[in-house]
């Protein structure tokens, strides 16, 4: 009798998929870990097609038993715990790698099933679907840092393009039967190497942030004439000879208050706030339309390379160098004089670092992280506590020639698109991942 | 009958004491009867109106004979008439006073026999007899007297008879008695007859002769006639004792003896001997006082290890329970005489005599003695202290963060070996040189190279101008130092820059002509992979090993491999060089501008020298005690230095602390390749060829009493060694605490918090 006897402890499922469960108290097995509890979920929803769930505990996903977890929190066996389930995320693929010539410093994955990736050689490649290169032109003669695909209208996208000349530049691309591309206007603000450009969701807005710490605000209309001079006789006479060459643009307005390197600039997604970050270990939160900084959060050495404003609502990630990536809370942040430094939630951190993120479109919990060790980690916001990955998968070593590749493979720039392909671009060119969610 | 005697006798004492008493006063009276005539006289006249008065006179003479032998002899031959007057009176009693003479028998008719018959005096028991020394009336000895206080009598005499207690009167009588009685203080108390006794010749001569200082024996003869018994006349020895003849020696004068001297005579003459020393202070008595130094504090040397003392288990016969059983016995037996826990077995025996003799006595004896012998006679003195409270408590690295922890990126160089690194002064730009000629400019958070140089040579430094209005950098290749600009520059900003190191209008040539050619390409494109300004330093004087700016970024040193002229300082606003050291002693091995003063830090392979360049004149010489040094940095402050050798070992100096190092450091296993302050953050760095890089935190408080705090932060291992070279170079970036490193293995790595 008494060995027969299993500890069982009581169980709440709650969930968020559409397969709910009635709301009602299992008695489950504490031995049970993950994999016996998604099958209890899909024999009781009696599902045609199994469906693989993970679990999630007081925001922890279980990785062990139910029995060693509540040991380990310190949970008594009396108590109901509450289990909500989600679908596992399946491990991601590999699909493809193309290499490029430079080292990759941004992709995009706006265009539906095509690559765009702006390069350090000064490029922008757009790749159709079948990663083969449709078209490149060159934007900059410096190295390109950061790039975003603007939708214009049908087959035609302007691409915004930031570089280490100094200038931002706009270029039309359409990529119909017969690609082109048509440089429109050069930025002209900033005196050192633009590190971020940002878009607005309507994509009538631009945010450029740049080493020289401040924060350009455009708009995308594309001016008859040049706004800002030439600072050369000879180059001034030689654009007014050629009506073709972009225009010259000058900034709506100018945001200052960094006071080191700005990294990162982010639109919110309402495009009313805008996020900046910066190696002066500084975010900031500003009001675009008056152009005036009304929060920031000074964190003690933690110079931040990127942020990311996942759909999770009232979430904005940064990452630093210090190998971790942070979480905050933009309500606390956008709140006028709260320049408190002790309201972050909870770091992921990393063993290298961390300097490309990018959140699921699909999942807002899910976000990815690419550090310069070449991995790229998925997180699932809702499990931060213990620093594990949902899952993690590592740009090969070996190129698509069979080559093995130069350096370290740092991943610099991520996408991830709205069919599930992870756009990984780096080191080692531009890798595809499909993540199914 | 013994009563009248004793009378008789007290009477006669009476008159010697009178005649001493008459010789004391005046040596020697003229006349007897002068005595007589004294008041003393005439009252033992008025008792002496009896016959024995007469009788008792002559008594005097022999006595005083006998007292005063050496007396006068008008004295003696009037005692002698008296005596002859006083025998004629009665015979009997003369004969009674010659002492030492037998009496001599009076023949008388025994009334009996009727036939003549001697009849002897009787033999009176006086203090001259034989047989008695004093008659004293009073028999009852020695006991104290006041057992007879209460008493009439005081005693007994021989008889048994009382004795009874003589009138004594009272103190009235007794001072009327010295008035009357000239005597009396001749008399003493005898506490046997209770009663005052008056003090014979004999002993006031005794007194008188102590008083004086004599010897008290009136017999004594101090001036006694020698007696020749041997000596004198007729007594001379005539003959000699020996008949061997007179050697020669007697009268020849002594050969050794001259021999002897005539040491010491050329022995004066060579100055060997000073016979008359010069008196100078050492030669004076010197004194001291003995206890002037304190006493020692060490304690007396310990007294020798003692020896066990037995217990109850060692005796022959001890207690059963400590008797071994067969096991123990076994046991005991099969260890080694080492390992044993006693080195004996306790034994029992019924009788001492039965116990044997000790066959270890002798081993024992020899270990005691080692003992005595190897035992340390000096008190060692053991600390009590907790080893751990020694060690200064430092704070943890944790709490000093900011500091790098891991390496964040590399930059390949594919030839290897980087040789330098340097980070632009807004910390965005590093740019790295290889010993194969290839310079490398890349970003501080990517690591990708921008753009890159080749000189096809040995690129030995980069520095970057600390100036921010400009933006350029100097690398030093063979012995020409090439001025770079970077890429993507803000107009102004390359303007400004060109502007500098290729004005319109060149500054007037310097009165002396220097050796070092200033080359500015005339038309310069940024575009192009070729230096704007290049220095060619004179032939033959090596590579440029070394380039350091000053704080203002106007004035670059340069340091050279050959020994001599090898230090040029560059100013660059008016394209002049100029050597500021004739000649340094020593190969130099590092140069540096102070940060805040006109001072120069030369670093040889020995000495650090700081010189004042506006001055031109040495200020301090620092040792750090290092055979060869290899790098120094300066603090922010200007106000330390640490310095770095090949001998594995860092030294920091405070210059306010002289010349001394105020901490050595020996923390790494190989050379000591380069050093680094951070410019804000109170860390800094030392690299070496063991592959690793030491970070430490070193907080300079700005009082004058606060030691600079050292703390051992980390050390950064990633960098492989090749070539027994590890890590060649490291910087900080500005305003991160950020390190780039150089390493022989290829990589420059930036190392992030």
């Amino acid at each position: 009798m008494q060995s027969d006897y299993v500890s069982t402890l009581p169980v709440l499922f709650t969930t968020q998929t559409p397969h709910v469960l009635p709301p009602q108290k299992f008695m489950i097995p504490a031995a049970w870990k993950r994999y016996q509890l998604s099958q209890l979920v899909n024999k009781a929803l009696s599902l045609e097609t199994p469906i693989p769930f993970d679990f999630i505990v007081k925001g922890d996903i279980l990785r062990t038993s139910l029995e060693e977890w509540c040991s380990a929190n310190g949970v008594g066996t009396e108590e109901t715990l509450e289990l909500e389930y989600v679908e596992s995320l399946m491990p991601p693929s590999h699909l493809s790698s193309i290499p490029h010539d430079d080292w990759v410093s941004s992709v995009s994955c706006r265009i539906d099933g095509r690559f765009v990736t702006g390069s350090y050689d000064g490029q922008v490649r757009l790749f159709d679907s079948s990663q083969k290169l449709v078209h490149s032109f060159s934007a900059h003669e410096a190295p390109l840092t950061s790039m975003k695909v603007l939708q214009r209208g049908q087959d035609d996208v302007v691409i915004a393009t930031a570089s280490q000349d100094t200038t931002a530049r706009l270029t039309s691309l359409s990529y119909s039967s017969s690609p082109s591309s048509k440089t429109l206007a050069s930025l002209h603000l900033h005196t050192n190497t633009i590190s971020s450009i940002s878009a607005s969701s309507s994509g009538t807005h631009l945010l450029t942030g740049s080493w020289d710490s401040l924060i350009g605000i455009w708009d995308t209309s594309i001016p008859e004439a040049d706004q800002v001079p030439t600072d050369d006789r000879k180059k001034r006479r030689k654009v007014n000879e050629n009506g073709d060459a972009p225009r010259r643009k000058g900034p709506v307005g100018i945001m200052k208050g960094h006071t080191g390197r700005i990294t990162s600039v982010e639109f919110s997604d309402d495009d009313k706030y805008a996020f900046s970050a910066g190696l002066d270990s500084s975010i900031r939160c500003w009001d675009v339309e008056n152009e005036i900084c009304i929060g920031s959060v000074i964190a003690s050495t933690k110079p931040f390379l990127s942020i990311l404003v996942p759909q999770h609502p009232h979430t904005l990630l940064a990452s630093s160098t210090d190998r971790t990536v942070t979480m905050y809370d933009t309500r606390q942040l956008r709140a006028p004089s709260s320049t408190a430094t002790t309201y972050t939630t909870s770091s992921l951190s990393h063993p290298a670092t961390p300097s490309a993120l990018a959140a699921s479109p699909k999942n807002s919990y899910h976000v990815a992280s690419g550090a310069y060790d070449g991995v790229v980690r998925i997180w699932d916001l809702r499990s931060t506590r213990d620093s594990i990955a949902v899952a993690t998968f590592k740009v090969p070593e070996v190129g698509a020639n069979g080559e093995p590749r130069k350096g370290d493979g740092k991943i610099l720039a991520l996408d991830w698109a709205k069919n599930g392909l992870l756009a990984v671009g780096g080191e080692s060119g531009l890798d595809i991942w499909n993540v199914p969610e | 009958m013994a009563l009248n005697l004793a009378n008789k006798s007290k009477k006669r004492k009476h008159t010697v004491t009178e005649g001493s008493k008459s010789l004391a006063s005046n040596e020697f009276s003229d006349s007897v009867g002068l005595d007589m005539n004294s008041d003393d006289e005439e009252g033992a006249q008025e008792d002496g109106d009896s016959d024995e008065e007469v009788e008792e006179f002559p008594e005097l003479h022999p006595e005083s004979s006998d007292d005063e032998g050496s007396g006068s002899d008008e004295e003696s031959e009037e005692e002698d008439e008296e005596d002859e007057g006083s025998e004629g009176t009665d015979t009997a009693y003369d004969h009674d006073e010659r002492p030492g003479v037998y009496p001599e028998p009076k023949i008388v008719d025994s009334d009996i026999t009727g036939m003549p018959k001697k009849i002897y005096p009787e033999i009176e028991p006086d203090y001259d007899s034989d047989s008695s020394t004093e008659e004293d009336p009073n028999r009852v000895g020695n006991i104290p007297m006041h057992w007879y206080d209460d008493l009439p009598h005081i005693g007994y005499d021989i008889n048994g008879k009382k004795v009874l207690r003589p009138a004594r009167g009272d103190e009235l009588d007794k001072f009327l008695k010295t008035v009357e009685d000239p005597s009396a203080w001749m008399s003493g108390f005898d506490k046997n007859t209770q009663s005052d006794k008056p003090l014979t010749a004999e002993e006031l001569d005794i007194i008188r002769r102590l008083y004086a200082g004599e010897n008290p024996d009136a017999e004594y003869d101090p001036y006694e006639p020698t007696v020749e018994w041997f000596t004198g006349k007729g007594k001379e020895e005539v003959m000699p004792l020996s008949a061997a003849p007179e050697p020669k020696r007697r009268w020849v004068p002594s050969k050794w003896e001259k021999q002897k001297v005539m040491k010491i005579v050329r022995a004066i003459r060579q100055g060997r001997i000073l016979p008359k020393k010069p008196t100078s202070s050492t030669s004076k008595p010197q004194f001291y006082n003995l206890w002037s130094t304190a006493a020692s504090d060490q304690p007396p040397p310990p007294p020798a290890p003692k020896t066990r003392l037995p217990t109850n288990a060692e005796s022959y016969n001890p207690p059963e329970e400590y008797l071994p059983d067969d096991e123990e016995r076994a046991k005991w037996e099969a260890t080694d005489r080492e390992d044993r826990e006693r080195d004996y077995l306790p034994h029992k025996y019924s009788a001492l005599r039965l116990v044997p003799g000790y066959q270890d006595f002798i081993r024992d004896r020899f270990y005691r003695q080692l003992d005595l012998y190897l035992a340390p006679r000096v008190q060692r003195k053991k600390l009590n202290i907790d080893p751990e409270s020694l060690i200064p408590k430092l704070p943890s690295p944790s709490s000093l963060k900011p500091f790098p922890i891991y390496r964040a990126l590399r930059h390949v160089h594919q030839s290897g070996n980087v040789r330098c690194v340097d980070v632009s002064p807004d910390g965005a730009w590093v740019v790295s040189g290889d010993d194969q000629g290839l310079v490398s400019l890349w970003e501080v958070l990517v690591g990708r190279a921008v753009k890159t140089w080749n000189f096809k040579s040995k690129v030995s430094s980069v520095r970057w101008c600390p100036r921010s209005d400009v933006s350029y950098f100097v690398v030093g290749v063979d012995e020409h130092i090439h001025f770079l600009i970077p890429p993507n520059l803000s107009s102004s900003l390359l303007s400004a820059t060109q502007n500098l190191l290729a004005p319109a209008e060149l500054p007037a040539a310097p009165d002396v002509p220097s050796p070092v050619k200033w080359a500015t390409k005339p038309s310069f494109d940024i575009t192009s992979h070729a230096s704007i300004l290049t220095l060619h330093l004179p032939q033959s004087t090596g590579l440029a090993k070394q380039l350091t700016w000053h704080r203002r970024g106007d004035y670059l040193a340069s340091l050279s491999n050959t020994e001599s002229g090898s230090v040029w300082i560059h100013q660059i606003s008016r394209r002049h060089s100029q050597a500021p050291f004739r000649k340094v002693k020593g190969a130099v091995q590092a140069v540096q501008f102070h940060p805040l003063k006109p001072h120069f830090f030369v670093a040889t392979q020995r000495y650090v020298r700081l010189y004042d360049l506006s001055q031109q004149a040495l200020i301090k010489t620092l040792t750090p005690g290092f055979r060869w040094i290899s790098s120094l940095d300066v603090h922010p402050s200007g106000d330390h230095l640490i310095v770095g050798s090949y001998d594995k070992k860092l030294c920091w100096f405070d210059l306010e602390m002289g010349d001394k190092p105020y901490k050595i450091l020996r923390y790494h296993a190989k050379a000591i390749r380069s050093l680094a302050f951070h410019a804000t953050l109170p860390l800094f760095a030392s690299s070496s060829d063991d592959g690793t890089i030491q970070l430490f935190h070193a907080r300079v408080f700005n009082d004058m009493m606060t030691d600079p705090l050292i703390v051992p932060l980390k050390i950064l291992k990633g960098h492989k060694i090749a070539n027994d070279l590890g890590v060649l170079q490291i910087r900080w970036v500005p305003g991160q605490p950020w390190l780039v490193s150089a390493g022989a293995d290829g990589d420059a790595s930036v190392w992030c918090t």
